[in-house]
């Protein structure tokens, strides 16, 4: 050691940058290099790859299903919340586990802005860690062609999550310098998720909206297809959750500089504030997610709804021909016109040159409820207008290829005769329900001649689970009877009678006995 | 004086680990001699702010440190090696005194030279980039003294600082203590004696959370001469003569 005499250091206010001092930010940047957390995201990468991503490249290639696993249903919160709380608990009980709480007590800086460094630095970390995995799956989503645009909301939603968990277990390490702490935390957080997934499932609506594993809002069901192809994702309860998630935050890192060692007493003040803005923040976010009620195209929040958010989006159509009928879809469909087209020609076809044989095709976004029912369900292929346009909602189908959490794949045939007993409801006006005897009947011919045999029919609705409706009994009796008489008439004899009937037909006043 | 105590007490429950201890030093180093579970650690815990006291007066660097501000203003000026060091195995030795430089508030500015001459004069400067971890206890013991001096403190509380150092280092580290001195005031609990008769211009002897003794080691010297004390020293003898003094002191009251 060496008695060499050093110029006296001059204590004065330290310089900042903007509104950061100088010294604060080298802080940061050493609590940066040296923090825990790069440790564990190898482990919350292996559990994200095999939790988030894999299980959601199952389901069809559109945001709104290929995210319903892992930002509606939060695994990709519950993949890293437990262990960026366990690391963050890590980090809080450092200077207590390392035997320095009294060193960094008896210097300058109030021990909790040291300590709200180090937490900032752990939060940055793995909220970093939490936006570059989620870029790089939508990187990879779009590599793989997935339509849609993805729901960033949600995304915010859980880089504010992953900032809670960490202030959570910050808080605990603070409380509890152990080395228990870590895996106390960790275990509160997989408990936490735990109960907010059972809540999330069973809840669908009121306060439980509010968590974020909580699937039951804009990720319901099919019709969230189309979210973010013809309409906006809805922001509100999003925000909603930010504030309550943003809430827990601050009270936890309030909580964090309540002691007495933490600071002066205009600190402490401070950090008091913090800890009751953050109930009033989180108790905010309930409030406004019990006031949630679900909307064509998801949840909305008055408070927070802004009008400009049901503006549909801006899109050029892809279309195609069947059997003379242009058949238009939004883009983020376009790998499914040829489906679409090909399900579509044979019953277009027989139905050419009848009286409310449509123009023309288009898609419609998929709803969750359908404004123009009453509030009932929203039907899947409607046929109406002047000239008749086909209006196909595939977003509340299930599309060929992989859909993921559905109950068996959807193949290109069974998509075919799924659209084709759909158009044929639609043609016959029967609406949701199977019709009445004679409106059976025809629609059971229409399908014998696109190619589906009677005996083929009752499966059909069975199988194809998601149309609405009562299922259709054994292809036997008076209306198979009938359309087989029907089915087995000429061509021109069929259409003739056809051009006949069809106002009567559609309005449920052509009993059986009048089929041919 | 930097440092103005008057009958200050800290009582732990019912233990009462300082019992009224008074004491007025100034720049230079003073020694604080003791047996274990004297109250050396309490006292110095008090004087580096850490805890306040039960009861009593306490002036630091001519501040009271009940108040925060004034506390803060201690805080800047205070160099503090704990008796029971802990570290962060993942820092590097430059790391580690640069952290401490910063919670200390110096200037930022100033702190990549302060943290290299802090190192320098520990003897650590070929181990700056070296992980904690990789270190040996004296060495450690030296990065620890080196965050202690790295804002070059007015008041410099050192709780066994030559524990695990070797006895090149120990002397090397009685210069740097006596350098330091000449700005400051340097308070060193320690149960080495010779450390004190090396480098201390005033020596304190603690018993039972009470200073017993309080003078120049010569003066501590010659409690001892004529006695029976034991010792291998002078100052070793009167040391044990000081508390036997204080001990059958105690009895009789």
């Amino acid at each position: 050691m060496t008695a060499a005499t050093a110029t006296p250091v001059r204590h004065r206010t330290p310089r900042t940058v903007g509104v950061v001092p100088l010294g604060f930010v080298r802080l940061m940047r050493m609590e940066l290099r040296r923090n825990a957390m790069p440790w564990v995201l190898p482990l919350i990468a292996a559990l994200f790859w095999f939790d988030s991503y894999r299980p959601s490249v199952g389901a069809s290639p559109l945001y709104g299903l290929r995210t319903f696993w892992n930002l509606g249903q939060g695994h990709t919160i519950l993949d890293f919340g437990p262990f960026v709380a366990g690391v963050a608990a890590w980090m809080g009980s450092r200077d207590g586990r390392r035997g320095l709480a009294d060193l960094v007590t008896a210097t300058a800086r109030p021990r909790w802005a040291g300590q709200l460094a180090t937490w900032a630095a752990t939060a940055i970390w793995a909220v970093a860690a939490y936006l570059v995995f989620v870029g790089v799956m939508f990187a990879m989503y779009a590599r793989q062609g997935v339509g849609g645009s993805p729901p960033w909301w949600y995304v915010a939603d859980g880089a504010v999550g992953v900032a809670a968990f960490s202030a959570f277990g910050f808080a605990i390490g603070v409380y509890w310098p152990s080395r228990f702490a870590a895996p106390l935390a960790t275990f509160g957080g997989f408990l936490a998720m735990a109960m907010s997934s059972q809540t999330g499932f069973g809840a669908a609506d009121g306060w439980a909206l509010i968590l974020p594993t909580n699937s039951n809002g804009s990720f319901n069901g099919n019709p969230q297809a189309d979210s973010g192809i013809f309409y906006h994702w809805l922001p509100d309860l999003p925000i909603a959750r930010i504030v309550f998630l943003g809430g827990i935050a601050l009270f936890m890192l309030g909580l964090t500089g309540l002691p007495a060692r933490a600071g002066g007493p205009w600190l402490r003040r401070v950090a008091a504030l913090l800890a009751v803005a953050g109930v009033a923040l989180a108790g905010t976010g309930v409030r406004l997610a019990a006031g949630a009620r679900v909307a064509a195209h998801g949840v909305i929040i008055s408070a927070l709804h802004d009008a400009a958010d049901d503006a549909p989006l801006a899109y050029t159509p892809v279309c195609g021909p069947a059997a003379g009928v242009t058949v238009c879809l939004n883009p983020a469909y376009r790998r499914w016109l040829p489906d679409v087209t090909g399900a579509l020609a044979p019953v277009l076809a027989e139905v050419a040159g009848l009286p409310g044989a449509p123009a023309r095709a288009i898609q419609v976004p998929a709803a969750y409820i359908d404004p123009g029912s009453g509030g009932g369900p929203p039907q899947k292929i409607t046929l109406g207008g002047q000239p008749p346009v086909l209006r196909l909602s595939l977003g509340q189908l299930d599309m060929p290829g992989p859909c993921g959490f559905c109950d068996r794949q959807v193949g290109a045939a069974g998509f075919a005769n799924q659209l084709r007993l759909l158009f044929a409801r639609a043609f016959v006006a029967t609406g949701s329900g199977l019709g009445n005897p004679a409106q059976q009947a025809v629609q059971a011919a229409l399908l014998q001649d696109a190619g589906i045999p009677f005996a083929a029919q009752p499966r059909l609705a069975q199988l194809a689970g998601n149309i609405p409706g009562p299922k259709p009994g054994p292809a036997t009796g008076p209306v198979y009877a009938a359309a087989g008489r029907l089915a087995t008439l000429p061509a021109a004899a069929r259409h003739a009678w056809l051009a006949a009937h069809l106002a009567a037909l559609r309005t449920g006043r052509l009993p059986l006995r009048e089929l041919p | 004086m930097n440092v103005d105590i008057s009958e200050v007490t800290r009582r732990f429950g019912r233990a009462q680990a300082v019992a009224g201890v008074s004491l007025e030093t100034g720049p230079g180093v003073f020694g604080l001699l003791g047996p274990n579970g004297a109250g050396k650690t309490t006292l110095l815990r008090m004087l580096a702010t850490v805890i306040p006291p039960s009861s009593g007066q306490v002036r630091l660097l001519g501040r009271d440190p009940g108040g925060h501000g004034p506390r803060r203003e201690i805080r800047r000026r205070l160099g503090y090696l704990p008796q029971n060091l802990g570290y962060y195995p993942g820092f590097t030795v430059a790391e580690f005194v640069e952290y401490f430089a910063l919670l200390k508030e110096m200037p930022p500015r100033q702190v990549p030279q302060a943290v290299a001459t802090a190192i320098e004069r520990v003897d650590l400067g070929g181990r700056a980039r070296a992980k904690l971890r990789t270190l040996s206890g004296g060495m450690l013991r030296r990065a620890g003294i080196a965050q202690a001096i790295v804002n070059e403190p007015e008041l410099l509380l050192l709780d066994e600082p030559t524990a695990g150092l070797d006895p090149e280092q120990r002397v090397a580290f009685r210069a740097l203590l006596r350098d330091l001195a000449e700005r400051a005031t340097v308070i060193v609990s320690t149960h080495l004696v010779e450390d004190v008769g090396a480098a201390c211009s005033q020596v304190g002897v603690m018993d039972a959370g009470k200073i017993v003794f309080q003078g120049t080691p010569d003066e501590l010297i010659a409690c001892g001469e004529g006695t029976s004390a034991v010792g291998d020293a002078p100052l070793e003898r009167g040391y044990s003569a000081v508390l036997v003094s204080a001990r059958t002191a105690a009895l009789v009251a």
